[in-house]
C-alpha cells in the first residue's frame, strides 16, 4: 500500500503553499483511514504525520486511542512516535490515559534503556493524579537503574509525579538526598534542579541539605549546577542568617575566579539579594588585596553594565538597582555611566537605567537628570506635542534658559523664552528640525509606558522627602508646566496634584506659580483640549483654583474673569465647573477691590461694563442648560445643572446684581460694597491640614464612648421571630468567637439602635446558633406497606 | 522551570513547539503568535530578554536567540538564570549542528521529530537534565542505532522514490 511518509507530507505541504488548507484536509482524511489499519508501521507513520500537523495547530485528539496503540508497539522507533503524540496532545482529562498504566509499567521495567527513557519522559509530561499514584513505585524502582542516563530522567519524572500525588514527597525526599551523592555528575545536577524547584514553595524543608550543597558548590565544575545552587542559596539565606557567613568565603572565591559570565552574575546577584554583602568580613580580591565584599561586587558589576553586550548590560542594571536599594553609597559614583545607559535604544535597558538614576538624585545631579529626561520626552519621533500658542513673554530670568545647556548639550532645547522674549518660535523651529533628522520609526521614547515612567520619575525625584533635592522651586514649577505640554500621556492628575502641593506649601513660589497658571489658562489650544476627564481638564482646573485663590498676588486684571469662565466650561464635569466658577467669583471681587482704590468716572464706567458683560456671560451659562432640556418637559431643564454648579452660578449672579445696583449712579468714591466683597474669601488664611491631624486632637475628659445610650430596650423581636434555641456547650468549628463576646452581641442584638458589625441585626439566628447536623433527630420512615394508605390519603 | 520551547522562522511559521504545561491547541497557537509578534520586530542590537508575555502567566520571561532565519525561544519562570538559559540555547543549537552537520532551517523542517528527540535529551518536563554536549550526542545516537534496523525493511517501497527529492 502506497501511503505517504512524513517526508512526503512535508514536501506536499511545501508544494501546495497556495491551497494549504485543502491539502491538509485531504491528508487528514488519508490519515484517518491509515490509523485504522492493523499494520503497526502504517499506524505509526500516520501518528507521526499527525504530530506534525498538531504543530501547525490542528487538533489531533480524535486519534488518541490510536496513539496509545502505537505506544504499545514492540519496535522502539514506532513506540517513540506514540509517546511523542501523547506528550503533545494528551491533557489531564484524556480518557485513554487510563489504558496506558500497564503499558508504561511494562516499558519502565524493560531491559532496553531507551524504552525506559522514552517512557519516563512521556510519563513526566502527561502525568495525572491516577497515573501518578499507580506508577509512583515503579518509577521509584527505576531510580536504582545501573545507567546514570536513566537515573537522572527518573528523578525528574518522580518530581512531576509528586506534583500530582503529594503524598509521594515523603518517599522522594530521602531519594533526593541519596542522589546528591551519586557518582555521576548529571544525576547530581538533576537532583539539584529538583531540589531548587521544590524549595521555591517550601524552603524550610530543604535547609538540612544545605551542608551537602555547600560541599558541592566548592567541589563541582559543572556551571549549570553551580548556578542552580547559588540561586537556591539566595532563597535560603533569608530564613537562615548564619548561612550568609558561611557563604561569604566560597562566593567571593567564585566571583574572583570564574570566567563564566553567567555564573559570575548569579554569584553577585545572590550576594546582593541574599544580603551576604552585609556580612562585615573582608575578602581578598584577585590580586590579594583585602577589600570589602560589597565593594568587590560593585566593582565586578561594572563589567556588566559597561559592557557592549546588551544582555550583560541589562542584567547588570537589574542587579545595580538591587545594590542601590541596600548600599546606595556604592552606586552614587556611577552616575555618568548610568546616564549614558539612558540613551540606549533598547527600551528595557532604558527602563532599568531610569529606576537606578532616580534613586541617585541629589541636589547637584537633579538639574542634569531632569534636563536629560525632558529632552528625551521632547525629542520623541512620533508623539505630537501640544502646540503652544504664542505666550506672552515672561521676564522672569529663572524661567528662561532652563534647558539651554552648555555646548555639549547643544541638542537640548530652550523651551522657555529667553530674556529678550522672542525665541520661543525659533525654539519650536529647532524642535521640528531635530525631529526631521531622526526620521526613523518609533523609538523607545515613544512608548507610552516609558514616557509615563519618565514623568513619574521626574516628579518623584523632585518631591522626595519633602523637596529635599530642590534648590529652586520656581524651576520646579516651570518643569511641571512644561510636562503638561510635553508628556504625551495621561498624567494630568499627578501634575495637578503636584502643582497644587507646591503652590500651597511654599509661600515664596506662589506669585510665580500664579503667573504661570494665568498663562496656561490664556492658552487657547490647551483650553480647547479640555473635555471632561481629560488630562488637560484636570490641570486647568487646578490652574483655575490657584489663580482664584492667589490672584491678589498679581496686579489685578479684569481679563482674569473671562479666563475663568472659558468656553469649554460646559464640557467639564460638575466638580471642575464649580471650581472654575468659584475662582471666577474670587477674581471678580478681587478686581473690584483693587479698582476701588483709585475710583473715578472712567473706573465707574469700567466697573459697570465688566459687571454687565459678566452678568450676560453667567445668564448664558444658565440659559444654555435650560435649552438643553427636553422640549416636552421644560421642568427638567435647569435640574440638569449639578447642584454645586447652579448654586455657585446663582451666588455670582446675585453678587453682580448687587454691584450693578450699587453702581447704578456715578459716585465720588467707591461704594463700600466693592471694597468689602473680597473679604468673603480673605477673612483668615486656611492652611493645609495633615491627614493625621484628627488623631492628635486629645479627647476631652469625661467623654465616654462605650457605655450604651439609654437602657436596653425590651426585647420585641420574639414577637416577630421565635427565640433562638439554647446554645450548646460543644465546641463547634463554626463558633469562632468566645462565649463572652457572643453574649455581648446578643445583648446588643436587642437594641435596635446599635449597628452591629455582623448579621445579627438582620438575621435573628447567627450561624453559630443553628443546631448542629448531629442534633437533628433521625426518624425511621416505614414505607413498606403503607404506600397504598398514603396514596388514598392524598 | 522552563515553560515552553519554541522554534519559528521570521514569518512565524513553527518549526518546533513544545509546552511543558498542559495547554490546549488553540491557546498554543495564540501564544506562538504573540511571542512571534514580540520577538520578530526586535533588531539584533537589543538584549535577548523580554518580560511581560501575558498569555504565559505573570512569572514568565522570554529568552531568545536569533540564528539566521530562525528564532529559538525559551519561555522560563523566575527560577531560571537568564544568562544560563542563553548558554543552554547555544548548547542545544550546537547539538543540532552535530546531528545534522551544518544544520539549516530545511533540516528542521524535514526532520522535526528528530529535533524533538534531541530536545528530549536536554530538557525533560521543564527541567534541564543535561548540559554536556558529548553526553547529549551519545544519547541521541543510541536512539538512532535502535531505529535503523526497523526502518530499513519497512521503507523499501518509498526509499526508491527518495532519489527524486
Amino acid at each position: 500500500m502506497f501511503e505517504k511518509s512524513l517526508t512526503d507530507l512535508i514536501q506536499g505541504l511545501r508544494a501546495n503553499k497556495r491551497n494549504e488548507a485543502d491539502y491538509i484536509q485531504k491528508s487528514l482524511e488519508e490519515i484517518q483511514s491509515e490509523v485504522q489499519q492493523s499494520d503497526m508501521y502504517c499506524k505509526s507513520t500516520a501518528i507521526d504525520k499527525l504530530n506534525y500537523l498538531h504543530m501547525l495547530g490542528y487538533d489531533t485528539n480524535w486519534a488518541n486511542f490510536n496513539a496509545v496503540e502505537v505506544m504499545a508497539s514492540p519496535r522502539f522507533g514506532e513506540k517513540r512516535k506514540g509517546y511523542l503524540a501523547a506528550a503533545q496532545s494528551f491533557h489531564q482529562e484524556t480518557d485513554v490515559l487510563m489504558l496506558t498504566t500497564n503499558l508504561i509499567r511494562k516499558d519502565l521495567a524493560s531491559s532496553n534503556a531507551m524504552e525506559v527513557s522514552v517512557a519516563l519522559d512521556g510519563l513526566a509530561q502527561v502525568a495525572t493524579p491516577e497515573l501518578a499514584t499507580d506508577l509512583f513505585d515503579d518509577v521509584a524502582a527505576v531510580l536504582g537503574h545501573s545507567r546514570p542516563f536513566i537515573r537522572k530522567k527518573a528523578l525528574v519524572c518522580l518530581y512531576r509525579l509528586v506534583l500530582k500525588h503529594p503524598e509521594g514527597l515523603h518517599a522522594l525526599a530521602p531519594q533526593l538526598r541519596e542522589r546528591l551523592d551519586d557518582p555521576d555528575p548529571s544525576v547530581v545536577s538533576s537532583a539539584v534542579s529538583v531540589i531548587c524547584e521544590l524549595a521555591r514553595t517550601n524552603p524550610h524543608n530543604y535547609l538540612p541539605l544545605a551542608p551537602r550543597l555547600y560541599q558541592l558548590m566548592n567541589s563541582s565544575t559543572n556551571n549549570w549546577m553551580l548556578i542552580k545552587i547559588v540561586k537556591l542559596f539566595a532563597s535560603l539565606t533569608p530564613i537562615e542568617p548564619r548561612l550568609a557567613k558561611k557563604l561569604h568565603g566560597p562566593l567571593s572565591q567564585l566571583i574572583c575566579s570564574t570566567s563564566a559570565m553567567s555564573l559570575l552574575y548569579e554569584c553577585i546577584h545572590t550576594a546582593v539579594v541574599g544580603d551576604i554583602i552585609g556580612v562585615p568580613l573582608p575578602v581578598t580580591d584577585g590580586v590579594g588585596r583585602e577589600i570589602d565584599f560589597a565593594e568587590l561586587c560593585a566593582r565586578k558589576l561594572v563589567l556588566f553594565y559597561e559592557s557592549a553586550d546588551h544582555n550583560l548590560r541589562y542584567v547588570g542594571l537589574v542587579t545595580l538597582a538591587q545594590l542601590q536599594a541596600r548600599r546606595p553609597e556604592l552606586v552614587v559614583n556611577q552616575y555618568e555611566t548610568v546616564l549614558k545607559c539612558l540613551d540606549d535604544p533598547d527600551l528595557s535597558i532604558r527602563m532599568r537605567a531610569l529606576s537606578v538614576i532616580s534613586g541617585m538624585a541629589t541636589r547637584r545631579t537633579l538639574d542634569r537628570t531632569v534636563k536629560k529626561l525632558m529632552s528625551q520626552l521632547i525629542l520623541s519621533n512620533t508623539i505630537r506635542l501640544q502646540p503652544v500658542a504664542s505666550l506672552p513673554s515672561v521676564s522672569n530670568t529663572e524661567y528662561s534658559g532652563k534647558y539651554s545647556g552648555d555646548a555639549a548639550d547643544s541638542d537640548l532645547i530652550a523651551l522657555a523664552t529667553d530674556a529678550t522674549g522672542a525665541s520661543l518660535v525659533s525654539a519650536r523651529g529647532s524642535i521640528v528640525q531635530s525631529r526631521q533628522l531622526s526620521a526613523a520609526g518609533p523609538g523607545p521614547a515613544d512608548s507610552p509606558e516609558y514616557r509615563l515612567l519618565v514623568v513619574e520619575a521626574i516628579v518623584d525625584m523632585c518631591t522626595r522627602q519633602s523637596y529635599a533635592n530642590l534648590s529652586n522651586f520656581e524651576w520646579y514649577v516651570a518643569v511641571l508646566v512644561d510636562l503638561v505640554y510635553t508628556a504625551g500621556v495621561d498624567v494630568g492628575q499627578l501634575l495637578s496634584e503636584k502643582i497644587l502641593d507646591v503652590t500651597v506649601r511654599v509661600r515664596q513660589v506662589r506669585e510665580f506659580s500664579v503667573r504661570l497658571m494665568r498663562q496656561m489658562l490664556s492658552d487657547g489650544q490647551l483650553v480647547s483640549c479640555a473635555t471632561s476627564g481629560s488630562s488637560a481638564a484636570k490641570v486647568l482646573c487646578t490652574a483655575a483654583y490657584v489663580l482664584g485663590e492667589y490672584c491678589s498676588l498679581l496686579p489685578a486684571s479684569s481679563e482674569d474673569i473671562p479666563l475663568l469662565l472659558p468656553s469649554c466650561l460646559d464640557k467639564l464635569d460638575g466638580e471642575q465647573q464649580a471650581t472654575f466658577i468659584q475662582a471666577a467669583i474670587k477674581a471678580y471681587t478681587n478686581w473690584l477691590r483693587d479698582v476701588a482704590g483709585y475710583w473715578n468716572t472712567e473706573i465707574w464706567e469700567l466697573v459697570r461694563a465688566v459687571t454687565a458683560s459678566t452678568m450676560s456671560q453667567l445668564s448664558d451659562l444658565l440659559a444654555a442648560r435650560a435649552n438643553d432640556g427636553n422640549a416636552l418637559d421644560g421642568n427638567t431643564a435647569v435640574a440638569e445643572l449639578p447642584l454645586q454648579v447652579s448654586s455657585r452660578l446663582r451666588h455670582f449672579v446675585e453678587i453682580t446684581k448687587a454691584v450693578s445696583m450699587v453702581t447704578s449712579n456715578p459716585s465720588e468714591s467707591a461704594p463700600q460694597l466693592c471694597l468689602e466683597l473680597h473679604e468673603l474669601f480673605t477673612a483668615y488664611e486656611l492652611n493645609p491640614v495633615s491627614a493625621a491631624a484628627q488623631g492628635k486632637v486629645p479627647l476631652p475628659d469625661g467623654l465616654d464612648l462605650d457605655s450604651p445610650i439609654g437602657g436596653p430596650i425590651p426585647d420585641t423581636e420574639h414577637i416577630m421571630f421565635p427565640p433562638p434555641p439554647p446554645v450548646s456547650s460543644e465546641p463547634r468549628h463554626r463558633a469562632s468567637q468566645s462565649s463572652g463576646g457572643r453574649k455581648q452581641r446578643r445583648g446588643h442584638k436587642n437594641e435596635a439602635f446599635y449597628l452591629d458589625g455582623g448579621d445579627d441585626v438582620r438575621h435573628p439566628h447567627s450561624l453559630a446558633d443553628l443546631p448542629d447536623v448531629d442534633d437533628i433527630p433521625v426518624v425511621q420512615l416505614d414505607l413498606g406497606g403503607d404506600e397504598s394508605e398514603n396514596a388514598t390519603k392524598t | 522551570m522552563i515553560k515552553s520551547v519554541l522554534i519559528f522562522n521570521q514569518l512565524g511559521k513553527p518549526r518546533l513547539i513544545k509546552f511543558y504545561e498542559q495547554i490546549g491547541t488553540t491557546l498554543q497557537q495564540e501564544i506562538l503568535r504573540e511571542i512571534h509578534a514580540l520577538v520578530a520586530k526586535r533588531p539584533d542590537t537589543l538584549c535577548n530578554f523580554l518580560e511581560g508575555c501575558h498569555s504565559m502567566g505573570s512569572d514568565s520571561r522570554i529568552v531568545y536567540r536569533h540564528y539566521a532565519t530562525l528564532y529559538f525561544v525559551f519561555v522560563v519562570d523566575s527560577s531560571e538564570s537568564e544568562l544560563g538559559i542563553l548558554d543552554l540555547i547555544q548548547v542545544f543549537v550546537e547539538a543540532l549542528d552535530r546531528m545534522f552537520e551544518n544544520v539549516c532551517e530545511l533540516d528542521l523542517i524535514f526532520h522535526f521529530d528528530e529535533i524533538h528527540y534531541i530536545l528530549m535529551e536536554v530538557v525533560e518536563a521543564g527541567m534541564v537534565i543535561e548540559t554536556n554536549l558529548a553526553e547529549i550526542s551519545r544519547a541521541v545516537n543510541e536512539g538512532k542505532q535502535l531505529i535503523k534496523p526497523a526502518s530499513e525493511h519497512s521503507r523499501l517501497g518509498i526509499g526508491a522514490l527518495r532519489g527524486f527529492v
